[in-house]
C-alpha cells in the first residue's frame, strides 16, 4: 500500500487533514448542517448581490467625488427611496466598504503590487488630471499633497475589484441554493464541490477597472496587467477577511500600552473564521451589519429552524452568525482544495507529502480559529 | 422678542435631552428590523436646533445686563431648591461653545461609528452629555451645577463603558466613575455644608453670604477644599487624574468632547465658586499647587506615551492645570480664555487623531508614519490644532498663554517658568507625535491610508477653519487687547522662544520606531516611570484600594464569624423549635392559616395575661 | 375608609384560604392580583382625598374593642403613613405580579402575601399602641412561612432566624408599650404624644431603649442585622421585594412614630449616640457589602447601609431631616425592590448570582440587555445620582442632619461613595465583558443559551424605574403629602421638650442618669431648636435659618 509509506500527520488538527484528504469538509456532513449552510449562503448571495452592485456603482460613478451623498443609491434618487434611506430601512452597504477597506489595508496579491507600480502611477495621474481640471481648490490640494488623490484612486480600484469578486461569489451561492432547492445538493462535500467548481471556473477571469471622466474612458487596470480572479482577488480576500480581519473596537483594546494588537498585520486573527459570534448585535462589532442584512433574506426553511431555538427571534443575528461561520468554513474548504498543489488522489508519495505539508500549513492557522466550535 | 428669546434659554439644554429620549426606541431594541441611524439624525437635528437657538440668544444678550431665570423646584421646611439660570453673554457663550463642539463631534461620529450597530445608544449618551453640559454652562445655582456634574459623571461612565464587552473597558469605566465619584462626594459635603451655612444654593445668594460671613479659617479651609475636590476629579488633576487616561478606551467622538469641554465643566464650576473659594487662602494655594504639579507632571507624562490618544489626553490635564493656577490666583476671565482656546484646539486634535485611528486601525504612534501627503485634511487639522494649543504662532493658545505671562510677570513671577515649561513641553510632545504619525516612511499599518470620507472630513475641516479664526473671535469679543503696543516684547519673546525650543527639540530628538526602552538603566527607569503615569495606579492599589479591600473583608469576616457566629451559638437552642415547625409544614394549607390564627390568638391571651 | 385597606386583603385571604372547592392555579393568581389591585386603587383614592394642609390625623376610625385592655380599633392616616401605605399597596401588587406563575401551593402562597399586606397596612394606620403591635406581629408568621416553604436550600435556617429575631423585636416593643402605659397610668393604649410627659427621664430611657432595640432589629441596625442577609438570600424574589421594600419600613416607621414621637426628650439626649450608631450601621453595611460575592447578599447589605441614613435623619430631628426619612424610606423601598426584582430575573435565567462567575450579561442578543440597563439605572439611583429619587432623599437627609450632627453626616456621606464602589463592582463584573454563565454540562464556549426574558418579567421593573425617575424629578409631589405632618412631628416634640424641659432636667439629675454622656458641644434641650452643633463651624450659631 502506498499510503503506509506516508507517515501520518502529527498535527493537533490531523483529524481534519484526514477528512480533507478523503473528500470530506471542515464541517461535519449532517443534513441539518447542509440545510444551515445552503440556507445562509442563499441569503448571503442575495446580500452580496446588493453589495457588489453598489461597489461597482461607486467605483464607476462616484469616482473621486468629494461629497458622495448618494453613493448608496446606485443612481436612483427618489423621495421615497430617500425617506427609506433616512429611516435606515436599507442594506448596510457600510459593511461592503468595511470589507473593501480591510482588503485594501492588508493588501497582498497582484493587485496590491500593481498599485505601487509606475504604470499605475501614470494611469492614475492622467485620470486625476482629467477629473480635477478646472477645480482649482482640489488641484491645488493635489499639488500640495501629491499622494492624496492617487491613494483615493487606489481605494477605488479595490471598490471595483471586490465588486468583481463578489459578483462571482454571489452567482455561485445563488446557484448553489437553486441546486439545493432542486434536490441536487444533499451533502456538505457536494456543497464544497459546487463552490470549488465555481471558483475554478472563474479562476482566470480577468480583473479590470476603467472609469469614464468627461466622456473619455480611462483604463486604470487594463487587461494587459494580467490580474485574474483567483490569485488577485479571491486569495487576498480570503486572507484579509476570513483570516486577518481588523480588531473589533467592541472586544479588543486599541490601547498601545496594553499590547493587545499585534504590530504585524499578518499575525492578525480577527477574521470571519476566528470571530466570536456571541457579541454580534452589540456595540463595536461590525459584522453585525452583515448579519442584520442577511436576516431579511433568510429562506423560510432556515428561519423556521432559528425560530425553534430557545430564544427564537431574539438572538437571530447570533444564530445567523454561527451558521455563517459554518458556511465560511465550507467556502474555505473549497478554496483549500482548489489551491492544493497536487490532486488529492495522487499516488505519488512526494506529491502526497507536499499535499500533507500544504494542509498542515492551513491547519496551523486554524489552531486558534473556531473550527472546533462549528463541529457541534 | 429679545426678552422672549432670553426667557427660552432653558430650552437649549433640553434639546439634547429630547434628542437622547428620542433614541430610546432604537437603543432599547424596540425597533430592530431597521437600523439605528434615524436616532442619530434626530440627535443631530436637535443639536442643530440647540446651536441655532443658542446663537440667537447669544446675539440677543450681547451688551445686555445679565439676567436670572428662576424655577422653583422643591420648597419645603427651610429648604428652597430652585433651578436658577444665569443668562449672560459669558454663560451663553460657554453654552454655545459646548453645543457647537457637540454638534461637530456628533457629525464626526456619524462617520467614525458608521459600522457600529449601537449607534442609537451612543447618540443618546452624546445628547445627554450635551444637555448636561449646556445646562451646567447657564446654571446659576450650586445645587443644579452639582446635580449636572453628577450626571456628567454618569454619562462619562456610560460613554467609556460604551463597548462594554471589551475587557479593558470594564475596569476603565469603573475607575472613571469611582475617581470622579470620590471628588463628587467630597463636593457634596461642601454643597451640604454651604447650604446649611448660607441657607441658599443660588450663586448670587452665596456671593452675598460670602461677603458678610464670619467663618472661622479652619471651617473656610475645609469648605474650600471640599469644593475643590469635585472639580479636581472632573478636570483630571493630580491626584484624581488617572481616569482620563483610562477613559481613552471609549469611542473617539466622545473623547473629542471629553478632552475639550467635559473637563472644562469642572473648572467652570470653580469659576462660579470663586468668591467662596476666596474665603480660604489655603484653598487657593491648593489650587495653585495642584495645578502646577499637574501641569508639569502630566506634560512630562504625555511625552512618554506611545498611545496616540493618550499623548493628547495627558496634555489636557496639563492645560487644565494651568487653568487651576489661574483660578488659584483668582484670574477668572483669563481662566475662561484658556478654557475656550484649549477646548477648540484640543477638539480639533482629537478629530485628527480619530481619523488616523479609523484609517489605520492603530493607536500606537511607533507603528504609524508617513501619512501627511495622503491625508491632507487630517494632517492639516493636527498642525492647526497643535498650533492653536501652544504659544508659538498667533493662534488661540498663543494669546491665552501670553496673557497668562503678562498677568504673572509682576505679581507672581515664579509662575512664569511653569507657563513657559508647559508650553515648551507641549510643543515638544506635539512635534514628536506629528513626526511619528505623519512624517517618515509608511509602515505596514500605514501603507494604505486613504483620507477619511466626508462625514468625518467636513467637521474636521470646519473646526480647522474655526481654530484659525479664533484670534479674530477673541478680538471681536474683546478678550484680547487690540493693539500690539500693549504687549511687552520680552514676554512675547519668552513665550515664542519656549515654544520654539520645544518644537526644535521635538523635531530633532531621536525617535525609536520600534518601541524599545532605553538600555541605559536610569533613563529607562525614568521613561517607564513617566510612561506608566508615575505608577500612580499602583500607589492607589497599594493604599486606597487595599485599605477598602481589607476593611471590607475584615467587616465581612467579622459579620460572618463574630456577629452571626455569636447569634448562631445562642441560636443552637432554637433549632428544636425550628425542627418542630418544620414537621408541621407537611399538612394542608388550611392548617397553616389555622396556625396563624392560633398564634395571634395566643398573643392575645398573652396580652391579657400580662394585664391581669 | 381606612379599614378597607386592611379588610380587602383579609377578604382575599379568606377567599383563597377557605373557598371550599379547588381553584385553578391561574385563577388564584388572578384573584390575588384583583384583590391587591383593588387595595392599590383604594389607596390611590384615599391619597386623592387626603388633605395635605391638614396637620391632624385624617379619615379617623375609632371603635372600642376590648375596653378593659385599653385596646381600641383606632385607625387614621397622616402624611407620614400615607406614602408608606401607598408603597405597601404598590409593592404587594408587584410582588404578586412577579411571582412565578407555576408556583406550588398557590392558594396558600397568595393568601400569605395578602395577609402580610393587611398586617403592614394595619400597622401603618394603627393609632393604638396595642393595635399596632397586633398588626406588627400579624405579618411575622406569614413571612416566616413564605421563607420556610418557598425559600432556597437553607430556608429552614433563615426562616427560623428571622422568626426568632422578629419575635424578640416584638417582645421588646410590647414590653415598651406595656411599660409606657403602665408607668404613665393611662387607661388606654391610644397613641398620644403627651403620654411621656410625666415620666421621669430614667424611665423614658428604659422604654426608649427597649423600643430602639426592638425596632432596630426590624430596620435592621448593626449589630441586630444578621437575620436580614440570610432571609433575603433564601427568600424568593417577590418575598425579598416585600421584605426590603415594605417590611423593613415598619422598623423605621416605628422609630419615628413611637421613638421620636413619644419620647422626644429622651430622644434628644440620646440623639448624638443614635447618629453615631447610624454611622456605624451605614459604614459597616457598606464595607461588608463590598466583600460580598452573592448579588442578593450585596443588595441586602446595601439595605442595611441605606436604612442607616433613616436613623441619622431621625436622630437629627429637624423638619427637613424628618421629611428626609420619609423620602429615604420610599426611595429605598422603590430602589431595593427594583434591585431585588432584577437580581431575581438574573438568577432565574442564569441559575447563579455569583459575582465571580457571571460576566457580560448586557450582551444584546443572548444576554439580558434590558434587565442590565435597568440594573445600571437602579444602582445609580441607589448611589444617589441626581434625576432619580435616591439623590433627593439622600440630599434631604444630609442637608437636614448636617446642622445638628456635622461629623456624623459627613461620615454617612462616605457611605454613598462606598455605595458606588460595591454596586459598580456588581454591574461591571456581571454585566460588562464577554457573556459567561455557569456552565450547564457540556456547554461550549460560543454556546451560551439563556432562556428569553418575558415582558411579564420586565414590566414590574420598568414601572418601578419610571416611578424612581418621576419622584426624582418631581419630589414636590411627595413633599406635598408629607411635609405638614413631618414638620408637626418635630414641632410637637420640640413643644413637648419645652414644656418638660425643666421638669425633665431635674428628674434627670435626681435619678443620677449620666447626663454628661451627652457630648459637651451639644447643649441639653433648652427650648431652643436642636441645631446648635453648628457653633463648631459658625461662631454665630442659630442665626443660620
Amino acid at each position: 500500500m502506498i499510503k503506509t509509506t506516508l507517515r501520518s500527520s502529527t498535527h493537533p488538527l490531523a483529524a481534519y487533514i484526514e477528512q480533507l484528504k478523503t473528500g470530506g469538509g471542515l464541517v461535519p456532513d449532517r443534513p441539518e448542517n447542509v440545510l444551515e449552510v445552503v440556507g445562509i449562503l442563499k441569503s448571503y448571495g442575495v446580500v452580496l448581490e446588493a453589495y457588489y452592485k453598489n461597489l461597482l456603482y461607486i467605483a464607476e460613478h462616484q469616482f473621486l467625488e468629494l461629497f458622495p451623498f448618494f453613493k448608496y443609491f446606485n443612481g436612483e434618487v427618489s423621495p421615497a427611496k430617500l425617506l427609506r434611506h433616512w429611516w435606515h430601512d436599507r442594506i448596510n452597504f457600510e459593511y461592503a466598504e468595511y470589507c473593501m477597506k480591510a482588503m485594501f489595508w492588508h493588501g497582498g496579491g497582484g493587485l496590491d503590487a500593481y498599485l505601487d507600480s509606475p504604470e499605475f502611477r501614470t494611469r492614475a495621474q492622467s485620470v486625476i488630471q482629467a477629473k480635477v481640471q478646472g477645480n482649482w481648490l482640489i488641484s491645488g490640494l493635489n499639488q500640495l499633497f501629491p499622494e492624496f488623490l492617487p491613494e483615493q484612486v487606489r481605494q477605488f480600484t479595490y471598490y471595483s475589484a471586490l465588486g468583481q469578486f463578489w459578483r462571482v461569489m454571489s452567482e455561485i451561492f445563488l446557484t448553489l441554493s437553486d441546486h439545493y432547492d432542486q434536490g441536487k445538493i444533499e451533502s456538505i462535500p457536494q456543497v464544497v464541490a459546487h463552490i470549488q467548481a465555481g471558483l475554478v471556473a472563474a479562476a482566470t477571469l480577468p480583473i479590470t477597472y476603467a472609469v469614464t471622466v468627461r466622456g473619455q474612458v480611462y483604463d486604470i487596470i487594463p487587461e494587459s496587467v494580467g490580474l485574474t480572479f483567483l490569485p488577485d482577488t479571491a486569495v487576498p480576500y480570503v486572507e484579509a477577511v476570513f483570516f486577518r480581519g481588523t480588531p473589533f473596537l467592541g472586544t479588543v483594546s486599541y490601547n498601545a500600552q496594553a499590547n493587545q494588537i499585534s504590530p504585524d498585520p499578518s499575525r492578525f486573527n480577527y477574521g470571519a473564521l476566528y470571530a466570536d459570534p456571541l457579541p454580534i448585535g452589540g456595540a463595536g462589532i461590525p459584522p453585525t451589519l452583515l448579519m442584520q442584512d442577511m436576516r431579511h433574506f433568510l429562506p423560510e426553511y432556515l428561519h423556521q429552524v432559528y425560530r425553534q431555538n430557545l430564544r427564537g427571534e431574539d438572538d437571530l443575528r447570533v444564530q445567523i452568525c454561527q451558521s455563517f461561520q459554518k458556511s465560511m468554513f465550507c467556502v474555505t474548504t473549497a478554496a483549500i482544495l482548489g489551491l492544493a498543489p497536487y490532486p488529492l488522489d495522487t499516488a505519488d508519495p512526494e506529491q502526497q507529502q507536499a499535499n500533507q505539508s500544504y494542509f498542515e500549513q492551513w491547519m496551523d492557522r486554524f489552531l486558534s480559529s473556531r473550527l472546533e466550535d462549528v463541529q457541534a | 422678542m429679545t426678552q422672549f428669546l432670553l426667557q427660552t434659554s432653558w430650552w437649549v439644554p433640553c434639546y439634547g435631552l429630547i434628542g437622547a429620549a428620542l433614541t430610546l426606541p432604537w437603543a432599547a431594541g424596540l425597533i430592530h428590523r431597521t437600523g439605528p441611524r434615524p436616532a442619530a439624525y434626530f440627535n443631530l437635528l436637535m443639536s442643530v436646533l440647540a446651536f441655532i437657538h443658542g446663537s440667537a440668544i447669544f446675539r440677543a444678550t450681547w451688551n445686555q445686563e445679565p439676567q436670572q431665570l428662576l424655577f422653583h423646584w422643591l420648597n419645603t421646611a427651610d429648604l428652597d431648591l430652585s433651578l436658577a439660570l444665569d443668562i449672560s453673554s459669558v454663560s451663553l457663550g460657554a453654552m454655545e461653545l459646548i453645543t457647537g463642539l457637540s454638534l461637530l463631534a456628533q457629525l464626526f461620529a456619524l462617520g467614525y461609528m458608521e459600522k457600529d450597530w449601537a449607534l442609537a445608544r451612543f447618540f443618546a449618551l452624546m445628547g445627554f452629555f450635551q444637555g448636561a453640559m449646556s445646562g451646567l454652562a447657564i446654571s446659576d445655582s450650586l445645587f443644579l451645577s452639582y446635580a449636572l456634574l453628577e450626571m456628567l459623571t454618569l454619562s462619562t461612565y456610560l460613554l467609556v463603558g460604551f463597548w462594554y464587552a471589551q475587557p479593558l473597558v470594564v475596569t476603565a469605566a469603573r475607575d472613571a466613575f469611582l475617581t470622579k465619584r470620590v471628588g463628587d462626594v467630597l463636593l457634596l459635603m461642601g454643597v451640604v455644608a454651604l447650604a446649611s451655612l448660607s441657607g441658599s444654593l443660588n450663586f448670587p445668594d452665596l456671593y452675598a453670604w460670602a461677603e458678610t460671613t464670619t467663618l472661622t479659617p479652619t471651617a473656610a479651609t475645609l469648605l474650600g477644599l471640599s469644593l475643590i475636590a469635585g472639580p479636581t476629579g472632573k478636570c483630571a488633576q493630580v491626584p484624581l487624574h488617572l481616569w482620563l487616561d483610562e477613559a481613552m478606551e471609549g469611542p473617539n467622538p466622545a473623547s473629542i468632547l471629553r478632552n475639550s469641554v467635559v473637563v472644562a465643566c469642572g473648572a467652570y464650576v470653580l469659576i462660579k465658586l470663586q468668591p467662596i473659594l476666596a474665603l480660604s487662602p489655603v484653598a487657593l494655594t491648593t489650587l495653585i499647587v495642584l495645578g502646577t504639579i499637574t501641569a508639569i507632571g502630566t506634560s512630562l507624562v504625555a511625552i512618554a506615551q506611545i498611545d496616540i490618544k493618550r499623548t493628547l489626553s495627558h496634555s489636557t490635564s496639563a492645560y487644565l492645570g494651568l487653568v487651576f493656577i489661574a483660578l488659584g490666583t483668582q484670574r477668572t476671565g483669563f481662566a475662561l480664555l484658556l478654557l475656550l482656546t484649549h477646548a477648540i484646539a484640543k477638539a480639533l486634535l482629537f478629530m485628527s487623531v480619530g481619523s488616523v485611528i479609523a484609517t489605520t486601525n492603530c493607536q500606537n504612534v511607533t507603528e504609524l508614519g508617513g501619512l501627511w501627503s495622503r491625508m491632507p485634511a487630517t494632517s492639516s487639522a493636527f498642525v492647526v490644532g497643535g498650533a492653536g494649543l501652544v504659544g508659538l504662532v498667533p493662534l488661540g493658545g498663543f494669546w491665552a498663554l501670553q496673557q497668562g505671562i503678562d498677568i504673572f510677570w509682576i505679581e507672581q513671577p515664579w509662575l512664569v517658568p511653569v507657563w513657559l515649561l508647559v508650553n515648551g513641553l507641549t510643543a515638544l510632545n506635539l512635534t514628536r507625535v506629528y513626526r511619528l504619525v505623519f512624517l517618515g516612511q509608511p509602515q505596514p499599518k500605514t501603507r494604505r491610508a486613504p483620507e477619511v470620507p466626508w462625514s468625518m472630513a467636513v467637521p474636521m475641516v470646519s473646526l480647522t477653519i474655526v481654530t484659525l479664526l479664533v484670534p479674530a473671535m477673541l478680538q471681536r469679543l474683546t478678550l484680547v487687547p487690540l493693539d500690539w503696543g500693549y504687549f511687552s516684547r520680552v514676554q512675547v519673546l519668552a513665550l515664542v522662544l519656549s515654544g520654539l525650543a520645544g518644537c526644535s527639540i521635538g523635531a530633532t530628538i531621536y525617535l525609536h520606531k520600534a518601541w524599545s526602552r532605553s538600555v541605559y538603566l536610569p533613563s529607562r527607569v525614568l521613561q517607564d516611570w513617566l510612561a506608566y503615569d508615575f505608577y500612580i495606579d499602583r500607589l492607589y492599589r497599594l493604599t486606597f484600594v487595599l485599605a477598602v479591600n481589607l476593611i471590607s473583608r475584615c467587616s465581612a469576616w467579622f459579620d460572618r464569624y463574630v456577629v452571626d457566629g455569636l447569634v448562631n451559638g445562642v441560636g443552637l437552642a432554637s433549632i428544636f423549635s425550628g425542627e418542630s415547625l418544620k414537621y408541621s409544614l407537611t399538612g394542608q394549607s388550611q392548617t397553616y392559616l389555622l396556625t396563624i390564627f392560633v398564634s395571634v390568638g395566643f398573643l392575645g391571651v398573652l396580652l391579657t395575661w400580662s394585664m391581669w | 375608609m381606612l379599614s378597607a385597606l386592611i379588610w380587602i386583603p383579609i377578604l382575599g385571604v379568606a377567599l383563597l384560604g377557605f373557598w371550599p372547592s379547588p381553584i385553578a392555579d391561574n385563577r388564584t393568581r388572578r384573584l390575588a392580583l384583583i384583590v391587591a389591585g383593588v387595595a392599590l386603587l383604594w389607596t390611590i383614592i384615599l391619597a386623592s382625598r387626603f388633605s395635605a394642609a391638614n396637620v391632624g390625623p385624617q379619615f379617623l376610625e375609632n371603635l372600642p374593642w376590648i375596653e378593659p385592655l385599653g385596646l381600641s380599633y383606632k385607625l387614621s392616616l397622616d402624611g407620614l403613613s400615607l406614602p408608606l401605605v401607598a408603597i405597601n399597596s404598590l409593592l404587594t401588587w408587584i410582588a404578586i405580579y412577579s411571582s412565578d406563575e407555576s408556583i406550588h401551593r398557590p392558594r396558600l402562597y397568595y393568601a400569605l402575601i395578602l395577609l402580610i399586606n393587611a398586617g403592614v397596612a394595619g400597622a401603618f394606620l394603627a393609632q393604638n399602641l396595642l393595635l399596632f403591635f397586633l398588626f406588627y406581629e400579624l405579618e411575622l408568621i406569614p413571612l416566616y412561612l413564605l421563607i420556610a416553604i418557598w425559600g432556597g436550600p437553607r430556608r429552614g435556617y433563615a426562616a427560623t432566624k428571622f422568626l426568632i429575631y422578629t419575635a424578640v423585636s416584638g417582645i421588646l416593643i410590647l414590653a415598651a408599650f406595656l411599660g409606657l402605659t403602665g408607668l404613665s397610668g393611662s387607661s388606654s393604649f391610644n397613641y398620644n404624644p403627651l403620654l411621656t410627659q410625666a415620666l421621669p427621664l430614667g424611665q423614658q430611657f428604659l422604654l426608649l431603649g427597649a423600643l430602639l432595640v426592638g425596632f432596630g432589629i426590624k430596620i435592621p441596625l448593626v449589630p441586630f442585622h444578621t437575620w436580614l442577609p440570610d432571609a433575603h438570600v433564601e427568600a424568593s424574589t417577590p418575598v425579598s421585594v416585600l421584605l426590603a421594600g415594605v417590611l423593613l419600613k415598619l422598623g423605621t416607621y416605628g422609630l419615628l412614630r413611637f421613638g421620636l414621637g413619644l419620647f422626644p426628650e429622651a430622644w434628644a439626649i440620646w440623639a448624638p449616640w443614635l447618629a453615631s450608631w447610624a454611622v456605624v450601621s451605614v459604614l459597616y453595611g457598606a464595607f461588608t457589602a463590598i466583600a460580598q460575592k452573592d448579588m442578593k447578599q450585596m443588595v441586602a447589605y446595601s439595605s442595611i447601609a441605606h436604612m442607616g441614613y433613616v436613623l441619622l435623619a431621625c436622630a437629627a430631628a429637624t423638619p427637613l431631616s424628618i421629611l428626609g426619612t420619609v423620602f429615604q424610606m420610599i426611595s429605598h423601598g422603590l430602589i431595593s425592590a427594583l434591585l431585588f426584582l432584577l437580581v431575581g430575573v438574573v438568577y432565574k435565567k442564569t441559575g447563579s448570582r455569583d459575582l465571580n462567575v457571571l460576566r457580560g450579561l448586557l450582551n444584546t442578543e443572548r444576554g439580558l440587555p434590558l434587565i442590565g440597563s435597568l440594573m445600571v439605572l437602579g444602582v445609580m439611583a441607589s448611589a444617589g445620582i441626581p434625576g432619580m429619587v435616591g439623590f433627593i432623599s439622600e440630599f434631604l437627609v444630609f442637608r437636614g442632619s448636617f446642622p445638628v450632627f456635622p461629623t456624623q453626616t459627613l461620615l454617612c456621606m462616605v457611605g454613598t461613595g462606598l455605595t458606588s464602589v460595591y454596586f459598580l463592582l456588581l454591574v461591571n463584573n456581571t454585566f460588562f465583558g464577554r457573556l459567561t454563565v455557569p456552565s450547564q454540562g457540556t456547554q461550549r464556549l460560543g454556546d451560551v443559551n439563556l432562556p428569553p426574558v418575558q415582558w411579564v418579567e420586565r414590566t414590574p421593573a420598568i414601572a418601578l424605574t419610571i416611578l424612581i425617575f418621576v419622584l426624582g424629578l418631581q419630589p414636590g409631589w411627595m413633599v406635598r403629602w408629607t411635609e405638614t405632618t413631618t414638620t408637626a412631628l418635630v414641632v410637637n416634640s420640640t413643644v413637648a421638650q419645652v414644656s418638660t424641659a425643666a421638669n425633665g432636667f431635674k428628674a434627670d439629675s435626681a435619678m443620677r442618669v449620666p447626663i454628661k454622656a451627652a457630648p459637651a458641644t451639644r447643649p441639653l434641650p433648652n427650648g431652643e431648636t436642636l441645631r446648635s452643633d453648628l457653633s463648631v463651624i459658625v461662631p454665630r450659631s442659630g442665626s443660620n435659618d
